[in-house]
């Protein structure tokens, strides 16, 4: 299970795109904590920033998106103002980074054996070659791939193995946090099982922390141990994974938890959500939910609730209902 | 393998086409052919001549057997004779003047990508710094310039007022061609305004062409992976960026010979430089026939040879390529 | 929903410190202000998207004003000169004078009203080649696109040739079997070896826009096929067909340029590129009389570069990485102002 220690706090993280006439915030000012040990899973439709929070936290923010402001603190410093030394020792040690397509995330013209042994070789380079090849072997091994595909090309490999690749080489350097963008969106139903199975083994075995991003809550929900539910870049919800859906606080996560299926039991009406997301571009006063909720009150829109923690529940929500 | 062979058929198959456009396409044009062949000689060749040329055209056989006997002139490369330089064959000149030629444009193909591959990584790798703002246009720019005008400005500058450079030809008169460094720095010497007027042309395209593909792939996940593992910016620019941007340039290589060579037409022509375009400009004139049908199908297999080299450097390059 | 009215809360406020609060971005408003970002014009929001990104574009709107200018100067030009472009007008090799404005050539004919008049031919033989050359494009590349199959195979071999073979080789031997090749013949074999990236970009797109719901929709629905290209894949092609004839004209302006400067041309025709022939034939430079090459040289290079900056604004607007790069500059520098530095390139 995880400890109470916390690793990473992030306060009043907030990112712009920056677009040729508009500003659009796609996250605004939003706090959380991952603790040692935890696997937290943001989940949120497309678009609601989640990605985004994703690589400002591993530093990977690409322009036109810009951390505008707030903090990503870990050990007391704050990760976003590292300059260029302290970030290489943070790069791929601290915290290493699953990208959701495996094609994309290997360079084709270069053998997999270089991917994982390059980063060994450049933050361990007192282990030489031959100690990076054995790392790599090593990481094979632990992924479950034959290690004498070393050598091969990425596309030469199935998606499944592709994955298990980037995630053997996102534990080259035993970081204490991998965040993992979708890593299984792209997946069949039946590879994302063996995926997540295999990152559930490993962090039991190995101790690391896991931010985990997806839209699929029902997978998040088995595997993680906490849950932030955002919406249009704000985080509506924290919660412990057990109590999301059974015990929704924010009117968003009991939309979201009524639009899923159930597998077994009666066949029951689905409710989507009607209306669509605000424009970030120009973003409402008051609660960004309150156009699509069904019990908006007057001061929904005109004053945005804050995130306010319930430890009895050991959840945090942004809601007026709620006060 | 079975990529380059189906690439090689292709080749094959365009050079026929040339090879049967060059054969209908005087048959189609208003008039006789070879009444028109006949004349430019201006009465210098003898009766067996005037039959040969009479019987390519159209008196003997059928139009298939005349196809057939010109294809087979072409693959022994007898491209008949010269009204310029009477009585030599077609294909003297033709392979004198593409030495000459090749000199030229290979010395500017190669500057011209160097340059302007290394400064459209620098602009790339700083964008929107001071570098890709102020290069970047510029290069462009002079990109812009038509191949005559630049050369005839390079001419009237340093050849003319100056005087710093020769007034044109490849090599002075009286040297002999050998492969002594007198000799070479002498034809380096009256090749540098020519390849400079082609050069500043074209490295611009480069410096563009190299630019976008850096700054398409420095937004691939894998790039923007190599940064998160911490690697240091050399490994990161030449063993996951460039190598990778290598790829589309080759084939841009391939594609710009025939440019170019539309490019050392004029230059050659400016600079009295005596290449296959200078010759064929003289062949124009006077309406020498030969030569003109020649230099289509020389340069049709230029082309085509660079594009297949450029494939076989993208399958040693390209491990997607291979199979397996 | 349980009833927490009265559970008592912790604000995450208390748990945001000093320095948290102190790191707080600036608004949308303020952050659009130091970067100096400034609202779409509304007038462009009538238009289709695409043509609203170039309208706004500087470069490609300083080529197309470029272009536009001398467009009005081969209207209007000749309106300003007496001479015939192709008689002698005064003494041979006269400099700028009042008479004449940019001086004579060595047959003494006005090098204005040569301008002038030949800015209509040049124009017009690239614009009819570069037409020509879209519309044979369009053609076959709606057609490969669309129908697939053999037809496909057929004609992509055809557009693969037409790219491989070198073009310039391929006009001199048409042109020179010609007895002479005016400035119309020249535009038709420009068109017909000129078609090849237009048909290329047009099959690629047909093809990524065949296998969309709507175009299923409408076969399924028993509309002809014809209808189906017409109503439906062509308005989309628009955009790209506008693109490649705008290129195809400049380009095939700058291909006459330099066949005839070569020669290849008829001698007798007024273009740009006759002009040039003539200065170099009668060794203007040589001679001194600059002016018998500058005005057919600048226009040309005018007309280069225009193409240049519309390419360049293409080029940004089809590739939205490109686009991003203008901005970038100011936001290394409102990091720096923070004491932070950009995380990729």
């Amino acid at each position: 299970m995880y400890s109470d220690r916390v690793l990473m706090q992030v306060r009043n993280l907030t990112v712009d795109y920056v677009g040729d006439h508009s500003v659009a915030r796609a996250v605004n000012g939003i706090d959380f904590d991952i603790r040692e040990g935890e696997a937290f899973g943001l989940a949120g439709e497309s678009g609601c920033g989640k990605s985004t929070v994703a690589f400002a936290l591993a530093r990977l923010t690409r322009l036109p998106g810009l951390v505008s402001g707030g903090e990503v603190r870990l050990n007391g410093e704050d990760v976003l103002k590292f300059d260029k030394a302290r970030l290489k020792a943070y790069r791929w040690n601290e915290v290493s980074f699953v990208f959701q397509s495996a094609m994309n995330a290997l360079n084709p013209v270069i053998p997999v054996s270089e991917q994982i042994m390059d980063v060994i070789e450049t933050h361990q380079p007192d282990l030489g070659a031959e100690g990076a090849r054995k790392r790599a072997v090593e990481l094979f091994d632990l992924v479950g791939i034959p290690s004498k595909r070393l050598d091969d090309y990425p596309h030469q490999f199935s998606g499944g193995m592709r994955q298990r690749i980037c995630i053997a080489i996102a534990l080259a350097l035993q970081p204490r946090l991998i965040i993992m963008d979708e890593p299984t969106t792209a997946l069949d139903v039946v590879v994302q099982r063996d995926i997540i199975e295999q990152i559930v083994e490993l962090k039991g075995r190995l101790g690391f922390s896991v931010l985990f991003i997806t839209h699929d809550l029902g997978l998040m929900i088995e595997f993680c141990d906490r849950i932030g539910v955002m919406y249009s870049g704000e985080l509506v919800e924290v919660a412990p994974a057990e109590t999301i859906l059974t015990d929704p606080r924010h009117p968003y996560t009991r939309a979201l938890g009524n639009s899923f299926p159930p597998l077994t039991g009666p066949r029951l009406r689905m409710e989507g959500i009607p209306g669509t997301p605000p424009d970030l571009r120009a973003l409402p006063q008051g609660c960004r939910f309150a156009p699509r909720c069904p019990h908006a009150m007057d001061i929904c829109r005109s004053v945005a609730p804050e995130l306010r923690a319930y430890p009895e529940l050991r959840s945090e929500a942004a809601c007026h209902l709620l006060n | 393998m079975t990529y380059i062979l189906r690439r090689v058929a292709f080749y094959l198959a365009a050079f026929f086409v040339a090879v049967t456009l060059n054969f209908f396409i005087p048959r189609i044009m208003p008039g006789d052919p070879s009444a028109r062949i006949i004349a430019s000689f201006q009465g210098r060749l003898n009766d067996a001549q005037v039959e040969a040329i009479r019987a390519s055209y159209g008196t003997t056989g059928s139009l298939w057997e005349q196809y057939i006997g010109y294809v087979g002139q072409v693959l022994r490369m007898d491209f008949g004779i010269s009204t310029v330089q009477f009585p030599e064959p077609t294909s003297s000149l033709l392979f004198y003047g593409a030495t000459w030629t090749l000199v030229l444009v290979g010395i500017a193909i190669a500057l011209a990508f160097l340059i302007g591959t290394m400064m459209g990584i620098h602009a790339a790798w700083n964008r929107g710094g001071f570098f890709d703002s102020v290069f970047t246009p510029i290069n462009v720019m002079l990109n812009a310039f038509t191949p005559a005008v630049v050369a005839l400005l390079l001419f009237y500058a340093f050849s003319l007022q100056l005087q710093w450079f020769p007034l044109g030809r490849a090599h002075s008169t009286g040297l002999v061609p050998s492969w002594d460094p007198q000799f070479i720095g002498n034809v380096l010497y009256h090749a540098t305004l020519p390849v400079l007027s082609i050069l500043i042309v074209s490295f611009g395209g480069w410096h563009l062409g190299m630019r976008n593909v850096m700054i398409n792939l420095l937004n691939e996940d894998f790039v923007i992976l190599a940064r998160a593992k911490g690697l240091s910016d050399r490994r990161v620019r030449y063993r996951y960026v460039a190598r990778n941007a290598i790829l589309p340039q080759i084939t841009s290589l391939a594609l710009s010979v025939g440019f170019l060579l539309g490019g050392a037409l004029v230059t050659e022509q400016v600079f009295n430089y005596p290449g296959l375009g200078k010759f064929t400009v003289t062949a124009i004139e006077s309406r020498d026939y030969s030569f003109i049908q020649a230099q289509l199908l020389l340069l049709t297999m230029s082309v085509l040879v660079a594009n297949l080299l450029s494939d076989i450097a993208n399958v040693i390059l390209d491990p997607r390529l291979r199979k397996g | 929903m349980a009833d927490v009215t009265h559970t008592p809360s912790m604000t995450l406020l208390d748990r945001l410190d000093e320095a948290a609060i102190a790191s707080a971005a600036p608004s949308q408003t303020e952050l659009m202000r130091e970067l100096r970002i400034k609202g779409r014009p509304g007038w462009t929001s009538n238009l289709p998207p695409s043509l609203a990104a170039f309208v706004t574009n500087p470069k490609g709107m300083t080529g197309v004003i470029v272009l536009l200018g001398l467009i009005l100067f081969s209207l209007l030009g000749p309106v300003f000169s007496e001479y015939n472009p192709q008689r002698r007008a005064g003494k041979p090799h006269v400099a700028p004078s009042y008479e004449h404005v940019m001086g004579t050539t060595r047959m003494g004919k006005d090098v204005y009203t040569q301008l002038a008049y030949g800015s209509r031919t040049s124009l017009a033989v690239g614009f009819g080649a570069g037409l020509a050359a879209a519309l044979i494009g369009l053609a076959v590349g709606i057609s490969a696109g669309y129908f697939g199959g053999r037809i496909d195979d057929v004609l992509t071999f055809l557009v693969n040739v037409v790219l491989v073979l070198p073009g310039l080789p391929l006009i001199i031997v048409i042109a020179s079997l010609v007895d002479s090749a005016g400035p119309l013949v020249i535009g038709i074999v420009l068109a017909l070896t000129g078609w090849g990236w237009s048909a290329r970009t047009i099959r690629t797109q047909t093809m990524s826009l065949r296998t969309r719901e709507f175009i299923l929709a409408a076969e399924l629905m028993g509309e002809r096929k014809w209808r189906i290209i017409l109503k439906e894949i062509f308005p989309n092609m628009l955009s790209f067909f506008m693109g490649g004839l705008v290129l195809g004209t400049i380009s095939a302006i700058l291909a006459e340029a330099a066949l005839s400067f070569i020669g290849l041309g008829d001698p007798n025709a007024v273009t740009w590129g006759t002009m040039l022939y003539w200065a170099q034939n009668n060794m203007a430079l040589q001679v001194g009389a600059w002016w018998e090459i500058w005005p057919p040289a600048i226009a040309i290079m005018l007309t280069g570069a225009a193409l240049v900056m519309i390419n360049f604004a293409v080029d940004e607007i089809t590739n939205p990485q490109l686009k991003a790069s203008r901005k970038i500059g100011r936001i290394r520098r409102f990091l720096a102002r923070r004491g932070r530095s950009a995380d990729v390139f």
